[in-house]
């Protein structure tokens, strides 16, 4: 059974200005048409495949981009869409974002742009699903999904060094 | 009777072409203006810096020893403020994409 | 023993900020008894970026990108209060071309906010065709935004002096056959919308705030018109408003199904305003030369898509701002939601939370 042939798709903002968001919304409308691939927007983490996330991560969305990530079943991939999920983008210099999505979660595609295009949005997602398969079947002989080992590096408020958990 | 104008919308949808744009099978054109990416012709480039000076979110780095111009295209916000302030014209802002980037994505121009 | 029948369960309900109808992070706790609402708790902060701070690091000319970016939807709104406040601390008199092109594509902006909503309102009922339907259409105008800025959403046309763009006269030939085609799309689905009968029976009558009671807790734009106030920032008169002719649109019942129609005339009030502007579209230059620094302090009102909005620059002389504030309308329409959930069902909280068009990186920057 080929998950890769209808996955469906989690959608979450986290501090990001909307642009990408309506994008990635503007990806499902009828002239671009992701639900002919099979693709449905979801909003249970529970039974989705793909993660869509777009903006930074600030102090206060930190555990809620975590949680999202840990309820999602494997084999599962994040696709940080934007350039502000990708490392922060123009607000980088801001008091309150630790950076992009990767300082929280492990991402395996970017799709950079401000706005990102829908073009790209499908683009990034046709990767993704490649790499979708691929861990699946490293499921199905055993292995770990995931190719190396991700260390889960916190940055707490206040202090310099990152501490490993 | 109610369903006379859906009867209308419903001939209309089956005898004109589909509202869905053929990507990513078919080549989609941009307009003329569009902001893609950053091009620079580093045979004209006299690595000023001043194009690292103006961005506002510091994607250009600007290397006069190693004559190198680079540019992080996680950081571009395609705003041609760059294109603007460049004094010999060599920067240019294309309309189209380079593409989904890998990990390390940093576009490297060596001047001879 | 006798089992005390009248003691109804009281229980709370955490909504957001991750639910598949809210496009935004927005979290509130809903404290319920019995499916109806007895109070709701906002709770807001996760899109808190800070970005005000960011004039001591980036100067006022290239702080214009930055302030753009404090919301995809409303972001020419935000582009434009900021530089008109810059250009009224230092005395420039732009060109009358860059203030009818400011003014046409603020239109656009407004146009194209009122499409998606009226999509997302109806995709929050369940209607789905007519939220794809709607948001086909608005594709259209992102076609016009798109072939004269250069983006999609983000325009990056204003500057402190002007506009950094101009516009062809073939392509304000494009602009207008667009809008007419626009207009007899749009008025089909609009029909559609508001006379269903199923539409009709979920939002008449639900919802209610009182003209008195929406001017007490402060709110703005199409919330406060819809319960009869008429109060519009566009006749201030600023940039080339003083020279069109238009009226604010009112109406007076109050409830969530007033709301939609006031959106929905402004929508076709803004494709007139355009078609005024290009008739009226002067020749000339976009900019004039900027030197110096700014030195002073100013707060400029506009009129958003979502209401009110207040931009307040203060300057020192140097090359860095002191410091920038900007009220944005969410903001003031956030106590008048709280007060129309009282009482409605748990059901219906979603489409209420969505007829104030909530834009929460707006409100949060």
């Amino acid at each position: 059974m080929k998950i890769s042939k209808s996955p469906w798709i989690l959608h979450y903002d986290g501090s990001s200005c909307n642009g990408c968001d309506i994008e990635v919304l503007a990806s499902t409308t009828p002239r671009y048409d992701l639900e002919r691939f099979g693709i449905i927007n979801t909003g249970d983490p529970k039974h989705a495949d793909v993660f869509l996330i777009t903006g930074g991560v600030n102090y206060q969305n930190r555990d809620v981009v975590q949680q999202l990530y840990a309820q999602m079943p494997d084999p599962k991939v994040v696709v940080a869409v934007g350039i502000c999920a990708c490392d922060g983008g123009v607000f980088k210099d801001c008091y309150n974002i630790l950076g992009g999505v990767d300082k929280v979660i492990p991402v395996d595609v970017y799709v950079p742009g401000c706005a990102a295009r829908p073009e790209s949005i499908i683009d990034g997602v046709v990767k993704a699903l490649a790499i979708l398969d691929k861990k699946r079947e490293r499921m199905e002989q055993g292995l770990a999904p995931d190719e190396q080992a991700w260390t889960n590096t916190i940055v707490r408020p206040g202090s310099q060094e990152k501490q490993e958990d | 009777m109610a369903f006379l104008p859906y009867v209308g919308m419903a001939l209309k949808n089956l005898f004109s072409k589909p509202a869905t744009e053929s990507f990513p099978a078919g080549e989609r054109e941009y307009t003329d203006r569009y902001r893609g990416h950053i091009e620079n012709d580093i045979e004209k480039c006299i690595l000023c810096g001043n194009c690292q000076r103006n961005c506002p979110s510091g994607a250009i780095k600007v290397s006069k020893a190693d004559f190198t111009w680079e540019i992080h295209p996680f950081s571009c916000v395609q705003c041609s403020k760059c294109v603007e302030v460049c004094p010999v014209k060599c920067l240019s802002m294309v309309n189209s994409f380079t593409g989904i980037p890998s990990r390390s994505p940093a576009r490297r121009r060596q001047r001879s | 023993m006798a089992v005390n029948n009248n003691a109804k369960k009281i229980s709370v309900v955490p909504f957001g900020p991750q639910h598949p109808v809210l496009p935004e992070p927005i979290h509130l706790d809903l404290v319920l008894k019995d499916e109806k609402v007895v109070y709701a708790l906002p709770s807001i902060g996760f899109v808190h970026r800070g970005l005000e701070k960011l004039v001591e690091k980036r100067d006022y000319e290239q702080f214009v990108l930055i302030a753009e970016r404090t919301c995809g939807i409303c972001s020419f709104g935000h582009g434009m209060g900021y530089v008109e406040a810059i250009e009224k601390i230092m005395n420039l008199d732009i060109p009358p071309r860059a203030k009818f092109l400011r003014t046409m594509w603020a239109e656009l902006a407004r146009m194209h906010n009122h499409l998606m909503w009226l999509g997302l309102q109806a995709d929050a009922f369940g209607f789905e065709s007519l939220f794809m339907e709607c948001w086909r259409l608005r594709e259209k105008v992102l076609d016009m935004l798109e072939l004269t800025t250069g983006g999609r959403v983000i325009f990056s046309v204003n500057k402190v002096g002007g506009l950094r763009k101009d516009v062809t006269p073939e392509m304000l030939e494009q602009i207008l056959h667009t809008i007419d085609d626009l207009e007899k799309e749009c008025r089909v689905v609009t029909d559609t919308f508001l006379g269903d009968p199923d539409v009709l029976s979920r939002m008449k009558g639900v919802g209610v705030l009182t003209p008195g009671r929406a001017e007490e807790l402060g709110c703005c734009g199409p919330f406060l018109r819809a319960s009869g106030v008429k109060r519009d920032c566009r006749m201030l008169g600023y940039e080339a408003y003083g020279e069109l002719k238009f009226e604010p649109i009112v109406s007076y019942d109050g409830d969530c199904y007033a709301r939609c129609v006031v959106r929905i005339e402004e929508l076709y009030q803004s494709m007139d305003l355009v078609r005024q502007c290009i008739a009226k579209m002067p020749g000339g230059d976009i900019d004039v030369k900027v030197k110096g620094n700014p030195n002073g302090e100013y707060m400029v009102r506009i009129e958003q898509p979502r209401g009110e909005a207040l931009y307040y620059v203060k300057a020192n002389g140097t090359r860095f701002l002191t410091r920038y504030r900007n009220r944005t309308p969410t903001y003031a329409n956030i106590p008048g939601l709280i007060e129309t959930i009282k009482g409605a069902e748990l059901a219906d909280v979603a489409m209420m939370i969505l007829t104030i068009d909530p834009c929460i990186s707006c409100t949060e920057r």
